[in-house]
């Protein structure tokens, strides 16, 4: 298992450091046939946030709905039928989508903390941190739902994340504005990167089990989407905390190197323990 | 004995507990898909010979007996049971993984819309297991020697782990959702609940195991209390800090 994961993560981070931040995927419009629209929606994001639901929805009305057998639908011929997940992909979407669930309970606390004492100083900011602490319980929910839906045990670390990113977030926000958006730069930063590998691992899938005329299923497909469209909140994010002034921050190469070993530790333990 | 040799002994002894089979390592299935089937837990000839086993143990025990007659019965010859590495172990889990996959099929909660009290999470947890212990009638008599198998030091570890997949069985098949660290105490408290109610049934003489019920239910009981006042005293924890915290804060402290 570690043989198919480590090269990939690897390699994607070496892509993604070599490609401008902005651009991680082809963001083009549509523009090809229908016959082969349900391919080209998992390898290319769509122009509007609108349709990514429907493309799910297509790509779901596409496949059997609850069979799992390919003997059992003799009407759908057309649609190929559902891959069999090997031991390896099995755990590897156990330790993904548990470091996910791990990385949202902290990403949520972050803001949960640096919220009271960063909003004394700078209530201007009341908006913004709203805005973000609200999309990352989003993600802290969908993942959550993930989990239960699929069995998959949470990480042992809990309690430890959950004290960790709280003393975190309190203790950049008390730093100042600057640290505390230093200090969700990096964070983001690391996520970012994260979220980018697991949808390369699951295209990369994708495109195995096509060459022997089968699809990823359903499940995985939406969950492609999802991972898609909460790695582009992360990195928006990102952007914000770019915007004010997190480059400021003094000591900022200190702190940003720090959080940013911290994530990649944590990551790693969550993903074993 | 010169030390080569005994080196490569140690060296093969090694190699072949390494080499599990493939058995024992299907079952670590984390991830549930709802699309893709799940492997079976067990490969036809083992499955095979164990289903036909299963049915000597009343007579026979968890002995290489049954294993040899269950062999016999599945068309085999007696020596194909060195197909089962751990032996009589192999018998034991198999008794217990097919008796864990079967609750979902065993027990059926009525859904909604129906006249009379609902069971709560607690009382299908307890339903639940109730269900699982009274699988084990057929062979209570014969439980004693399975658990003393399970004791042995190299199985403790796989014994311990399908308890666990008991539990979270059990859990899941109760609705519980939680995916925090009550996920951990709520199996680790029904792995210890029941195996303790496992062990006091195999010397149960009461009627229909009403004894059992009851030690079931005082320890369930037990088990709400406790979690009540840890939860309780938790609770009073994260208020009083809170509340410190925001004192100080109107206090003009920057904290």
């Amino acid at each position: 298992m570690s043989a198919a994961f480590s090269p990939t993560r690897s390699l994607a981070r070496a892509a993604v450091r070599s490609v401008p931040p902005a651009v991680f995927e082809m963001r083009a419009p549509c523009t090809i046939s229908s016959a082969s629209r349900q391919k080209a929606r998992i390898h290319s994001t769509p122009a509007n946030t609108a349709q990514p639901s429907a493309s799910a929805r297509s790509a779901a009305a596409a496949l059997p709905s609850h069979d799992s057998t390919s003997s059992d639908h003799a009407a759908a011929d057309s649609a190929p039928p559902t891959g069999p997940l090997t031991q390896s992909q099995r755990d590897f979407l156990d330790s993904a989508l548990r470091v996910n669930q791990a990385g949202e309970l902290a990403a949520v606390l972050i803001y949960s903390a640096q919220t009271p004492p960063l909003l004394r100083s700078h209530p201007h900011l009341r908006p913004l941190m709203k805005h973000m602490h609200d999309q990352e319980a989003g993600h802290f929910t969908y993942f959550n739902s993930l989990l239960a839906k699929h069995r998959i045990r949470p990480t042992a670390m809990y309690p430890v994340w959950h004290a960790a990113a709280t003393l975190l977030g309190w203790g950049t926000a008390v730093m100042g504005r600057e640290a505390a958006m230093a200090c969700t730069e990096a964070v983001e930063t690391e996520i970012g990167t994260h979220y980018n590998e697991q949808v390369r691992v699951l295209l990369d899938w994708a495109e195995k089990m096509e060459k022997h005329g089968e699809t990823l299923g359903e499940e995985l497909t939406v969950l492609i989407g999802e991972l898609r469209k909460i790695r582009d909140e992360e990195l928006e994010h990102l952007d914000h905390a770019v915007e004010n002034d997190s480059k400021e921050a003094r000591p900022y190469e200190l702190l940003t190197n720090v959080i940013r070993g911290g994530c990649r530790t944590a990551i790693w333990i969550s993903e074993k323990v | 004995m010169p030390p080569v040799r005994l080196s490569n002994q140690l060296l093969g002894t090694l190699r072949a507990t390494s080499l599990r089979p493939a058995a024992a390592w299907r079952q670590r299935c984390n991830y549930h898909s709802h699309e893709h089937t799940q492997p079976p837990p067990f490969l036809p000839a083992e499955s095979a010979i164990l289903s036909a086993a299963i049915a000597h143990v009343p007579h026979y025990g968890f002995t290489v007996d049954a294993l040899k007659l269950g062999a016999r019965d599945a068309g085999y010859l007696d020596v194909s049971t060195n197909i089962l590495p751990r032996g009589v172990f192999d018998l034991v889990n198999y008794h217990l993984v097919t008796q864990r996959l079967a609750l979902k099929d065993t027990v059926q909660f009525p859904s909604g819309g129906e006249q009379g009290k609902r069971l709560g999470l607690g009382g299908k947890v307890r339903t639940l297991a109730l269900a699982r212990l009274r699988a084990n009638e057929p062979v209570i008599h014969r439980l004693q020697e399975a658990l003393a198998i399970m004791a042995q030091p190299s199985y403790v570890s796989p014994s311990l782990a399908e308890l666990a997949r008991l539990a979270d069985e059990i859990w899941y098949l109760a609705g519980d959702k939680s995916v925090d660290s009550s996920w951990y105490t709520k199996r680790a408290a029904l792995s210890a609940i029941y195996s303790a109610t496992e062990v006091f049934m195999t010397q149960d003489t009461s009627k229909d195991f009403a004894d059992t019920e009851q030690f079931l239910d005082a320890r369930l009981e037990d088990n709400m209390k406790v979690g009540g006042f840890l939860g309780a005293l938790s609770e009073w924890a994260d208020y009083t800090a809170h509340s410190a915290v925001n004192v100080l804060r109107s206090k003009g402290l920057r904290v």
